[in-house]
């Protein structure tokens, strides 16, 4: 850890929660209650290598954050970790006041369903036009028919999809797909988008219409964790950064650049 | 759970027609395997009933004394016959032991003896077919303890080496059997989990909306029942087709056998179905199961 990130991290102070073993499903004295808390967590995976070391991040509901760092940097762990695709080796995940490692097997579903996930290859079925695939995310979580359809409808028109709805994968643009994916992720109404290089398949001027749709969501209460490489997008919306670094949090500021300052 | 079945069986069926390619695959492979499987099991009833038969030309002859009272004879012919290893019991009188000489001899071309003979020297005999040849044993003791009985030809060369040569067959066919069963859960299973596969993508987005186990299962289980079932009936088809000519063949060439068409088709068909549900079903499990424990 470099000296000039340690005043970035303790600017976030106030905003951090309490330790997460004193959280409280219910309220938190110093602020909204956080949708995600890790604290000291570190990944080592079968293979010897560590791709996270003693990350401590807390996200407060109604957050925008930007994951920043180079390939390799543990932005794709961190991500694995938050839908417990990949349990801590140590340290505790917390998302929604769930504690991911004692999570019994049969509860990890309904876990999943709180967080809504994009992808940068998008992810969507080529059998299925935007309306199937979207309401999929419901049919497959045993929500019933006469629920799915409105639902489906309403986060269609939230992303302006409501023309498309019958065409299939194929027949859409890399933006329509991106926007497809996120109706999905929306459709559960989850209390978080965790978002891995939504942009990273689209051109610029594309990829500003996704980053406006992640806004609005935001807007609309949802909490946003966005990992790109994006430096233009970062820097413009003066967001919370973190920066990972060879598996560490190496700067965690509120408005910061995709590049470190100094 | 009625709607979660629905759900399940409407999901199998729209992905089994989507994946139409993978799905066909997957059903002419299962048909290939349940034809195999159905042919050697055919095969394998037509030899089990050809050795049945060649057991049962095994048979203990009984010499009777020539002063023993007709009361005698049928109660130890009764008593025989009710003996679970004994097929069936005829009795030769010494008169029809004369005529199959007098026939065997002239059948022959050779002259008849019998008529320097002032009196009949046969005996007359009881003939006992077995079920099994191993069993001979059981009825010679069981003969030779009745007075009424003189002598009983001794088959034991005979019942051995015929019991050696059905045992081992009866092994063999068997044991083919079940590498070839082997052998088709083997290749079915192999090919309905490269269907899987190639739908990993949905499963893995099945898994990231939250999608319980039991969701992600029952659709590809109920379409490897699906795959089977279609398998099957093919399958059914195409001997039920055979079946008209292979049935004139078979009798034909295995006039003799006591050879129950009807019994074979019922044990085939619950074969086949069988094996084909079961089969996708298994392969099914297994392929998905690689996916859920995670």
């Amino acid at each position: 850890m470099t000296l000039d990130t340690l005043p970035d991290r303790r600017s976030r102070a106030p905003r951090r929660a309490a330790a997460p073993t004193e959280l409280d499903r219910t309220s938190n004295a110093l602020g909204p209650r956080p949708v995600l808390v890790l604290n000291n967590v570190t990944k080592t995976y079968p293979n010897g290598r560590n791709a996270l070391k003693e990350v401590d991040l807390v996200v407060p509901e109604g957050d925008f954050v930007f994951l920043v760092g180079p390939s390799g940097a543990g932005k794709s762990t961190l991500m694995k970790l938050l839908i417990r695709d990949e349990v801590a080796t140590e340290g505790t995940v917390y998302l929604d006041g769930d504690d991911l490692a004692k999570l019994p097997r049969r509860r990890v579903p309904k876990v999943r369903r709180k967080v809504g996930i994009v992808f940068q290859d998008f992810k969507l079925l080529p059998t299925k036009t935007v309306r199937e695939n979207i309401a999929f995310a419901l049919e497959v979580t045993g929500t019933s028919r006469h629920l799915i359809r409105p639902a489906v409808e309403r986060v269609m028109a939230l992303v302006g999809l409501t023309g498309q709805a019958a065409q299939y994968p194929h027949q859409l643009s890399g933006g329509e797909m991106q926007r497809t994916a996120i109706a999905r992720a929306l459709v559960h109404d989850p209390r978080i988008v965790i978002a891995d290089e939504p942009t990273g398949n689209l051109d610029p001027l594309i990829s500003w219409e996704i980053i406006q749709l992640l806004l609005r969501i935001n807007e609309l209460g949802v909490t946003v964790l966005m990992a790109t490489h994006d430096a233009d997008v970062v820097t413009a919306l003066r967001k919370r950064v973190v920066a990972l670094e060879d598996g560490h949090v190496m700067r965690d500021e509120l408005g910061g650049g995709y590049h470190r300052r100094g | 759970m009625i709607s979660f079945l629905a759900f399940s069986i409407s999901r199998a069926w729209q992905s089994f027609w989507r994946n139409a390619a993978m799905s066909i695959a997957a059903t002419a492979t299962m048909t290939l395997m349940l034809l195999l499987l159905s042919g050697f099991w055919i095969v394998q009833a037509g030899l089990l009933a050809g050795l049945q038969f060649v057991e049962q030309k095994v048979q203990v002859v009984a010499d009777l004394h020539d002063g023993a009272s007709d009361s005698a004879i049928s109660s130890l012919q009764m008593q025989i016959a009710a003996m679970p290893e004994v097929l069936s019991v005829d009795y030769v009188s010494k008169e029809q032991a004369l005529a199959r000489f007098q026939a065997s001899r002239q059948a022959q071309g050779q002259e008849d003896l019998s008529g320097y003979l002032q009196v009949n020297p046969l005996p007359a005999s009881l003939e006992v077919h077995l079920r099994k040849a191993d069993d001979f044993d059981v009825v010679t003791t069981a003969l030779r303890a009745d007075p009424v009985v003189d002598r009983v030809k001794n088959i034991a060369d005979l019942a051995n080496r015929v019991a050696t040569i059905t045992d081992f067959l009866r092994t063999a066919g068997v044991g083919l059997l079940a590498i070839i069963g082997a052998i088709v859960l083997f290749i079915v299973i192999n090919t309905i989990r490269l269907a899987v596969v190639g739908r990993s993508e949905e499963i893995e987005i099945m898994r990231l909306v939250g999608a319980s186990d039991a969701f992600i299962r029952w659709p590809f289980v109920f379409e490897g029942a699906m795959v089977g079932l279609f398998g099957a009936a093919v399958t059914l088809a195409v001997l039920a087709g055979a079946s008209q000519p292979l049935g004139q063949f078979m009798f034909d060439f295995f006039r003799i056998l006591p050879f129950s068409v009807g019994s074979i088709s019922r044990d085939v068909s619950v074969l086949v179905i069988g094996a084909g549900m079961g089969l996708g079903v298994l392969g099914a499990w297994i392929s998905v199961r690689t996916y859920l424990i995670r």
